[in-house]
């Protein structure tokens, strides 16, 4: 007690995780407003002298910045929500949480609820808000499994539990699946077993989920790589197929095909690669320094196809524009955070604030390198986002939620 | 803790390092690729140079022309205004105008709508007339227009003025022969041709035929280039390090006169209605220099329209056809036979009486004679007293003078597609050969080498290359190139000459066979042919060359012109009453073109005016 007297100084706020937070905010938004902001466009100051105060706000209000602006403000508040109560508290509501976002799930798979984007049914179109439940199912299945698994160790050892953990993780995995968003059911993976893993599931069982998942992969990339078309018996779906395809430089036309056929598995190829291609163009034509904001080529003249380049391949402009410079801010900033968050992690009073920061921790990096592996083509094209720096709001709202989960196992920290 | 840190450290090197290779390695290669999309090269194209007759008179010119175009976005309500702006200058109809700046939307590869900024309204419209467009749709004035607009307004109204209507960037440039067909054969035409440039595929002028091919390289010059940017901004900026000015071709001046060219040119338009040839061909020459001053053939065609013309009437007849010369070419074995000392022309040849037999086959002539002497045979065209000066010449030499007179080669006239003729050397000559040859059957010649032969009898037997090109010029007008008259050889000596044009003017005396081709005021040398048309097997007793080669005035030569009707067919095919009238008539326009001084006394016209039919 005395000594708890004697340390009121000490931070309730992990101020580097926030700082980092706030710069890539700001980072974000001024390249969101360079990717979507057309030249030739009034500013936005003679915007405001010359419409009315109306006109103006509802052009404003129209504005990705200013939409990115407003999920941040929104997503502040609720980390801020968040850290009112004890995560003790909000995990016991997990499996409430969990339910929710199963049924929110269900609700986008059905037509009528779910709009369809790119070809796939991802988001429930709120009017001014387009939100995305995979987002907040991660999230939940997050918390219930931490929750679930924050038990005695011995009963950790039942396989039991074990396969009660991969049933919760399988039931999200499978609805992602459905809509179909690979990318985002992927995640689940590593945040599933980071939390198994740091609780102390038995290795051999984890062993064996690896050995298996790379007997996975090994067999659909041979199948997708190497077979010909009449022993495939992986059922993939055609663009996934032609993602790997993509990834690993090969073509998409069968040798043994129609010329009319292999011209147009070519130009599917060309229509398919252009994106990565021009990221790694804009990437890697930026150099040391970049070509100054709003002042990349690729990006102002529309070379980055101007649907992706706000969302999906913002880290590409940033690289344009700020150079290797400014990648490596970006990459520092989302180092502190997961740093932070693993500290974090370690300095947790139980074993419920470790696993839930470092579920957290797993599903920020498996974003980021999702992201920014693609941007570089280290990783096949998937419709990730980059948090806090990619536009699109639910995306926000979820990883400032997270933060805000992280801050508040920080509050409850043991202390030192 | 740790083992979590581990694969976090891994996976952010990774990263760095795949930045590193990216960003910084092949930063080159890659910052390269970025730039070919934003850095367009813009050819500038070189005006390709004039092609002038020799007193500068304008033959071919070109022009750089705009392609118009309308964003219809900016023209936005006032099609009505805009389309009455342009209809005059672009000469179309004011409603076509009208429904071409509607504004157009097309749905793009992502399924958006967008609206078409782009409409070609008119192609090749000329430069003068788009700087007019410019000043006048500065001009514009709309109905309603505030005094004061407001700020969207007043970009709304700069826009419909300044860019509304638009000229693309990429000048094209089209050829112009101003004067239709005038020495279409001589000019040649143009295509357009695709080549590869800095800035990629262009299309470019390119000579056809005629002397635009020939000089090709001259006229066309080189085009520069100029590298431009996109900036960020959406604007080109010129890059200046790159800007390459194009050199303009060079401007060439012919020996052509536009006059005598015309007068050829009406010539044979009457010809072709008085005496429907299958075509007809004439060719002025300055016999003491080989420049042609003239050089024409009907059917014809207008270089402005080459596609519309059928291959036939593009060839230039006077140098891609071979005849067989017939009487023409008595001027060579005659020659020849003066030259060697065999005859002079006071020598007499029994012509037997119309009828002489030789390796087996007769040699008739059309006005059988007893004794003729050789100027006689020359004046009569007779065939028995050439071939006998042949004979006695003996194939070697006869074949020699052929050579010497240019026949068998090219004249080397600045013109494609010329022919050298079919001339077989004396190992293949049949026996019948000698006797036939000298009166111009089993020889083919062209056009062009029988008026050069022709001129060198009239150039004191100095046989002189054609020369078509006087000067080439620079823009500025600076003689680059500077043609002087190039001899070939010496044929026969003056004095042999000088006895060849006494024996030609018998030719065109009263009692010779082109009567017909006589001069007022004039003392005219020449010699009609009227050969049979060689035919599978034989000769056509119905198909003819006409022709008429002839100098005047006779003993100080100033024009040396040749005329030839292929097939003439009303009123008869006689050379005597197709083409050698037609020489007088081009001679006597020359002459008062030129104004020549008259070497004869006037009266002679008189004598014209009989009227019988002497053939040859």
């Amino acid at each position: 007690m005395l000594n708890a007297t004697l340390t009121p100084r000490e931070s309730r706020v992990d101020w580097p995780m926030w700082l980092a937070i706030l710069g890539l905010m700001l980072v974000g938004t001024a390249f969101i407003y360079s990717a979507t902001s057309t030249r030739g466009d009034l500013g936005v100051w003679q915007r405001f002298q010359e419409s009315s105060l109306l006109e103006f706000f509802s052009w404003l209000l129209r504005q990705f910045y200013t939409r990115q602006l407003i999920a941040f403000a929104l997503g502040l508040g609720a980390a801020g929500a968040i850290c009112l109560v004890d995560y003790h508290t909000l995990a016991r509501w997990s499996l409430v949480v969990y339910c929710a976002g199963i049924l929110l799930l269900i609700m986008v798979l059905t037509p009528g609820i779910g709009s369809v984007r790119f070809g796939a049914r991802r988001w429930i179109d709120l009017g001014f808000l387009n939100f995305q439940p995979s987002e907040f199912a991660k999230l939940a299945f997050l918390l219930l499994l931490a929750n679930f698994l924050s038990r005695p160790l011995e009963e950790l050892k039942e396989p039991r539990i074990f396969f009660k953990s991969l049933a919760l993780m399988a039931l999200p995995f499978v609805l992602i699946l459905k809509e179909p968003d690979l990318g985002s059911a992927l995640t689940l993976i590593p945040v599933g077993l980071t939390i198994m893993f740091v609780a102390g599931a038995p290795a051999r069982y984890l062993k064996g989920l690896a050995l298996g998942g790379a007997i996975l992969v090994t067999f659909v990339v041979v199948d997708v790589l190497v077979m010909p078309p009449q022993w495939r018996f992986i059922p993939l779906a055609q663009y996934q197929r032609e993602r790997i395809l993509v990834y690993f430089g090969a073509s998409f036309a069968d040798p043994d095909s129609p010329a009319a056929e292999q011209r147009r598995a070519r130009e599917r190829q060309r229509a398919k690669t252009y994106n990565i291609e021009q990221a790694m163009i804009s990437v890697g034509s930026g150099g040391l320094a970049g070509k100054g904001w709003r002042e990349g080529t690729q990006n102002t003249l529309g070379y980055l196809p101007r649907g992706v380049a706000h969302n999906d391949f913002i880290f590409s402009v940033i690289a344009e524009e700020s150079g290797f410079t400014g990648s490596l801010v970006v990459l520092s900033l989302y180092g502190v955070i997961l740093f932070s968050g693993l500290r974090i992690a370690s300095q947790a009073r139980d074993r419920l604030g470790r696993l839930i920061a470092s579920g957290i921790v797993a599903l920020f990096f498996s974003h980021i390198f999702i992201n920014i592996g693609m941007n570089i083509r280290l990783m096949p094209v998937t419709g990730s986002q980059l948090p806090l720096l990619s536009y699109g709001g639910t995306s926000v709202l979820c990883t400032l939620i997270a933060a805000g989960v992280l801050q508040n196992i920080y509050i409850y920290r043991k202390s030192l | 803790m740790l083992a979590l840190m581990l694969p976090l450290a891994v996976a952010f090197v990774g990263m760095g390092y795949r930045l590193v290779d990216v960003q910084v390695l092949r930063h080159e290669s890659l910052f390269r690729e970025a730039q070919s999309k934003t850095h367009h090269t813009e050819l500038r194209e070189a005006r390709r140079g004039e092609i002038r007759d020799r007193h500068g008179n304008l033959l071919a010119t070109s022009a750089f022309v705009k392609t118009v175009c309308a964003n219809p976005e900016f023209v936005g309500r006032f099609q009505n205004e805009v389309a009455s702006v342009l209809a005059p200058l672009l000469e179309m109809d004011e409603r076509e105008l009208r429904e071409k700046l509607k504004i157009r939307t097309y749905v793009n590869s992502k399924g958006e709508t967008r609206i078409d900024p782009y409409e070609v309204l008119k192609r090749k419209v000329p430069i003068e007339t788009w700087n007019q467009i410019q000043t006048n749709m500065l001009a514009l004035t709309v109905a309603g227009e505030p005094d004061k607009p407001s700020r969207s307004e007043a970009r709304a109204l700069s826009n419909l003025r300044r860019r509304a209507i638009f000229a693309e960037d990429y000048d094209d440039q089209i050829r112009i022969y101003p004067n239709g067909p005038l020495a279409a054969h001589v000019l040649g035409f143009v295509g357009m041709r695709d080549r590869m440039s800095v800035g990629g595929m262009v299309q470019e002028l390119q000579g056809a035929d005629g002397v635009e091919l020939k000089l090709n390289e001259l006229l066309s010059g080189l085009p520069g280039w100029r590298v431009v940017e996109t900036v960020p901004k959406g604007e080109l900026v010129p890059f200046r390090s790159q800007d390459v000015e194009p050199h303009p071709g060079r401007n060439v001046f012919l020996t052509i006169d536009s006059g005598l060219q015309a007068i050829v040119e009406a010539e044979l338009a009457f010809l072709m209605r008085e005496h429907a040839p299958l075509s007809a061909s004439a060719v002025i020459v300055r016999p003491q220099t080989g420049e042609i001053l003239a050089m024409a053939n009907c059917p014809t065609f207008d270089p402005n329209r080459p596609g519309d013309s059928k291959p036939e009437e593009r060839r230039n007849r006077v140098i891609t056809d071979v005849l067989e010369p017939g009487s023409t070419f008595k001027i060579v074995p005659a020659s020849a036979g003066l030259a060697e000392g065999l005859v002079s022309l006071d020598t007499r040849i029994d012509c037997e009486q119309g009828h002489f037999y030789f390796a087996g086959r007769r040699l008739k002539d059309d006005h059988p004679s007893g004794f003729l002497t050789v100027q006689e045979v020359i004046a009569k065209s007779s065939n028995i007293g050439t071939a006998k000066i042949a004979i006695q010449l003996g194939k070697a030499r006869l074949f020699d003078y052929i050579q010497k007179f240019g026949f068998g080669t090219a004249t080397g006239i600045p013109l494609v597609g010329e022919v050298v003729g079919i001339v077989h050397p004396p190992s293949k000559w049949s026996k019948l050969s000698i006797s036939r040859i000298p009166i111009g059957q089993g020889i083919a010649v062209t056009p062009l080498q029988m008026v050069m032969a022709m001129s060198a009898l009239a150039n004191d037997g100095v046989l002189m290359q054609p020369m078509l090109l006087d000067r080439v010029e620079d823009e500025d007008g600076h003689v680059v190139i500077q043609y002087a008259p190039q001899e070939v050889r010496r044929v026969v000596s003056g004095a042999t000459s000088r006895s060849m044009v006494t024996a030609l003017k018998a030719v065109v005396s009263q009692d010779g066979t082109a009567r017909r081709a006589r001069v007022e005021g004039f003392s005219v040398a020449g010699k009609t042919g009227t050969a049979q048309k060689a035919i599978r097997g034989g000769y056509s007793h119905t198909a003819f060359f006409a022709s008429f080669v002839g100098f005047f005035p006779a003993d100080a030569p100033e024009l040396c012109i040749s005329v030839i009707l292929d097939e003439p067919k009303k009123p008869s095919y006689y050379a005597s009453v197709t083409a050698a009238p037609a020489f007088r008539r081009i001679a006597e326009r020359a002459s008062k073109y030129l104004s020549l001084q008259p070497d004869l006394p006037m009266e002679r016209q008189t004598a014209l005016t009989r009227n019988s039919v002497r053939v040859d």
